[in-house]
């Protein structure tokens, strides 16, 4: 409870494009690769070997997200087109934000600037820029989304057709495996690697 | 069938005493949870997530580039702490190619994965079991012996030969045999 209070953020000095604010409570393993200007929420578990590249916009992660091995989020611009400009889906370089408590599973491909609450993306989907996630959606692996689509809440895409599909959901025990998962990891990685941010680091700037 | 010779740096790979040979470009977490039996070869840019529960894996295998292994976390109630990462066992003579993502629970021996795969949660894979390129396996589903996989969803579409054991004990030999430092 100590950890949610504490106002203060951390900054971490990452690489010369910028610098990642991982806040207390956030367990960001140093094997994980974040580039430019990035805020990771509290309780966040951010794997080894994950990329966070914020190229064309900042990117803030929010509360109890966990990122697994492998996954690459990017705030990029897509390449322009200059062959059938009337095509190009209007992308305004913005900030991407992720909100509370979503999954992306192991190599999972994300660029949509705007995720909701309780979303999983599965291992290897792709989620394009011009995609909004909405609240509890459900990536299926090898799924990839990349036309302008808002998907509704609750919605799981699943299959090689990518069928879309609005399920419902065990929202308490879904909510609880995630609490606990995150819960588990918090506790067991910072033994086995290197952290980011610590509460001592805190300390220090305090 | 002759298989070519592929030769590597020998800088590049650690060899074991028992004749594992694992890429220095690996990540190996919590390799005090990892057991590899014997000639083994892991190929770099692989993920071997031992910090989470224990990973064994048998003799013979070969674990293609870029491939993660990942014990499969599972909620067990009645239990404290509930959430719990369950061990990973992968038996002999399995090969796992590229950018497979293995989340199962348990691989039998005489087992092949294709490129690109996605092995869900606490799948189990029965021994001699053939996984075609780019399936999907769902998650806590059984891969019966002797079958053939493909699709996503996964589905079976056929059966393989009772030959498949000596075919894939003499693969995996060839593979380790012609795999040479430079």
């Amino acid at each position: 409870l100590s950890l949610s209070l504490c106002p203060y953020i951390s900054t971490y000095k990452y690489s010369m494009s910028g610098v990642a604010k991982i806040s207390p409570g956030a367990i960001v393993c140093r094997g994980a690769l974040l580039k430019g200007d990035i805020t990771v929420g509290q309780g966040t578990v951010i794997h080894p070997s994950a990329q966070i590249l914020a190229e064309d916009g900042p990117i803030i992660i929010g509360e109890n997200n966990l990122i697994e091995e492998q996954t690459i989020i990017i705030n990029r611009m897509p390449p322009k087109n200059d062959d059938n400009s009337s095509d190009i889906i209007t992308s305004n370089p913005g900030t991407m934000e992720i909100g509370t408590s979503n999954v992306f599973q192991v190599g999972c491909h994300v660029e949509s600037l705007s995720i909701g609450d309780f979303n999983s993306v599965g291992c290897k989907a792709f989620v394009g820029r011009d995609v909004t996630l909405g609240f509890r959606c459900n990536i299926g692996a090898h799924c990839s989304i990349k036309s302008a689509e808002v998907l509704p809440d609750n919605t799981v895409v699943f299959g090689k057709n990518q069928r879309h599909v609005i399920a419902p959901v065990d929202k308490m025990s879904e909510i609880k495996q995630h609490d606990d998962q995150l819960i588990h990891l918090r506790r067991t990685l910072p033994s086995f690697h290197p952290i980011q941010a610590t509460l001592k680091k805190i300390a220090e700037t305090m | 069938m002759e298989q070519p010779v592929v030769k590597y740096a020998k800088s590049d790979y650690i060899e074991t005493q028992s004749g594992n040979k694992v890429s220095k470009q690996s990540v190996l977490c919590g390799s005090q949870n990892i057991v590899l039996q014997g000639k083994t070869v892991i190929q770099p840019h692989c993920i071997l997530r031992g910090d989470l529960a224990n990973v064994r894996i048998g003799r013979n295998c070969i674990i293609g580039t870029r491939s993660v292994i990942r014990p499969p976390g599972k909620v067990l109630h009645k239990k404290e702490p509930p959430f719990t990462f369950l061990p990973i066992s992968i038996g002999d003579n399995v090969t796992i190619e590229e950018d497979s993502v293995v989340n199962a629970a348990q691989i039998g021996s005489f087992v092949h994965i294709g490129k690109n795969c996605v092995i869900g949660r606490c799948a189990i894979i029965k021994d001699c079991s053939k996984i075609a390129d780019n399936t999907v396996i769902p998650p806590e589903t059984v891969v019966p012996p002797f079958t053939h996989w493909e699709g996503s969803p996964g589905q079976m579409v056929g059966e393989l030969p009772e030959c498949t054991k000596d075919i894939h004990i003499e693969l995996a030999r060839n593979f380790y045999s012609h795999f040479v430092p430079v």
